[in-house]
């Protein structure tokens, strides 16, 4: 497990509303949309929308409603995903407190209580950049 | 009298997973290190970790630079390791049907690229290994399923797998013996890592109580008294008000750390065509403080084994502080030393690894 390399440094970003963060497996091995459950992010202390959250991967976006199903994509541990959703940030000077919390299925690991699930998260302090 | 053996020595790239997921080294580099640092010249590499596009888009392309890169630098592919991801889905489990083919992309990678054997894992049942002996005698693939903590080798779904291997007597179906299953202690390189995140002595001491615990009684012979050890790890973190770290605990005590007893292996060692080295650091003496790698590659060497270990360092999901390479370099050191003091050697020549591992696939289980 390397939650600690979740979020990318420097990759903050937003532009009319939307705020993006790039992230990383913590994971040795690739998943499938399937397997990513859902995802938070936060920024200051304020969460994005739960319903404006966005993943894109392989140049594809995806509503986590969408992921459900998706077992054609796949996160490559070398590459990063996007995690975006409707949040203002303002200031472009000021360091700002990302969090960004996990649910990843792992598909090969069924326990007695269903598939295993693990939940991850990482916080870093960035800049944000205006796209 | 069975001969002594000589396993050859070996690597999965799993051991450096820190670093390559860092993109410290891309593939083909970190082959090219592992070959330059002489941790070959077995070569181990996990599909979906180390391949892009891993089943359904390994193109000839690539699997002709693959080759040609392990040619080059003289390694002998020996396992790629495959998943079996049962729950992919998150309506239902796969199907039988789907779970073959599922496997079927995979097993047929490992012949492009020139892997003898796939490792498989637990989640196949004897059925389902029954229905993929037509799909290993298709590619000339040897399945060689994982046994891993918390299973061991005279767990009863172990057995249940050898009984039908017995059954239907191919060289292409065995096992891939994971030392993780027989641990002798909770190993202090994970300690030190909960003692950086704040554990107090007192609850480290409780945790490695409550492991010694275990490997006093015995190793779970069933998924009930798994479950019961699972949940024990987590309600010691409660106790000790770091229920933060429950799932770190009972995850890591029961499914990396297992209790068996070395001589479990024996249940099944004429189906173990492959071995995962595992282990978790090595001490100022240069030893393996948790994982008796001396005596595991003793059992081996006597019992005739001449596959390949693979040196599997499991110690980066927390150890963050030390060198993977240098850990490698320093277990695959007390793997030599044992083997010559069992009175064999482990290959170290790719030469030699080619010819001894192609003999020890062909050969008749019962041989």
């Amino acid at each position: 497990m390397i939650a600690d390399r979740i979020i990318e440094q420097g990759t903050l970003t937003t532009q009319d509303g939307r705020t993006a963060v790039e992230v990383r497996i913590p994971w040795y091995r690739a998943l499938p949309g399937s397997c990513i459950a859902g995802a938070a992010l936060t920024v200051d202390g304020v969460a994005a929308p739960e319903d404006s959250l966005r993943w894109t991967m392989n140049n594809r976006t995806f509503s986590f409603e969408e992921l459900v199903d998706e077992t054609g994509e796949w996160w490559f541990p070398l590459d990063s995903a996007v995690l975006s959703g409707d949040l203002p940030v303002h200031d472009g000077q000021a360091e700002h407190e990302v969090r960004v919390d996990l649910k990843l299925y792992i598909p090969y690991i069924i326990t007695d209580h269903g598939v295993l699930h693990i939940e991850e998260h990482d916080t870093k302090t960035m800049k944000v950049a205006q796209r | 009298m069975t001969s002594l053996g000589t396993p050859i020595q070996g690597v999965t790239l799993y051991s450096f997973t820190r670093a390559f997921h860092a993109r410290q080294y891309d593939l083909d580099g970190l082959i090219r290190k592992v070959a330059a640092e002489g941790f070959g010249p077995g070569l181990e590499v996990i599909g979906f970790s180390s391949l892009r596009g891993f089943p359904d888009r390994i193109d000839d392309n690539f699997v002709g630079q693959f080759r040609d890169l392990v040619a080059e630098v003289d390694l002998v592919p020996t396992s790629l390791a495959v998943n079996v991801d049962t729950g992919i889905r998150r309506d239902r489990l796969m199907n039988h049907d789907e779970l073959v083919e599922y496997m079927r992309k995979q097993i047929e990678v490992a012949a492009r690229l020139g892997f003898p054997i796939a490792r498989v894992q637990i989640s196949l049942t004897p059925d389902a290994m029954e229905s993929l002996l037509p799909v290993a005698e298709k590619y000339g693939v040897t399945l060689a399923l994982e046994v891993h903590a918390d299973q061991h080798g005279a767990h009863e779904r172990v057995l249940a797998l050898r009984d039908r291997y017995e059954k239907l007597d191919s060289p292409l179906l065995g096992f891939t013996a994971d030392w993780g299953a027989t641990v002798t202690g909770f190993a202090p390189s994970l300690l030190e890592a909960y003692r950086r995140r704040g554990a107090s002595e007192d609850l480290l001491r409780q945790v490695v109580e409550l492991w010694d615990g275990f490997y006093a009684e015995g190793p779970p012979n069933t998924q009930k008294v798994h479950g019961e050890r699972f949940g024990a790890f987590i309600g010691l973190a409660a106790r000790n008000r770091r229920p933060d770290l429950g799932i770190d605990f009972a995850i890591n005590g029961t499914g990396l750390f297992g209790p068996a007893p070395l001589d479990t292996w024996l249940e099944i060692m004429p189906w173990v065509r492959h071995v995962h080295g595992k282990f978790f650091g090595i001490d100022e003496n240069g030893e393996e403080p948790s994982v008796p790698v001396r005596g595991l590659v003793r059992q081996l060497v006597e019992n005739g084994y001449s596959g390949a270990i693979s040196s599997e360092y499991e110690g980066w999901h927390w150890n963050n502080w030390q060198d993977p390479f240098e850990i490698i370099r320093g277990e695959q050191a007390v793997q030599r030393s044992a083997a010559a003091n069992a009175g064999s050697a482990m290959i170290t020549d790719a030469t030699d690894a080619r010819r001894i591992l192609s003999s020890h696939l062909a050969q008749p289980v019962r041989g």
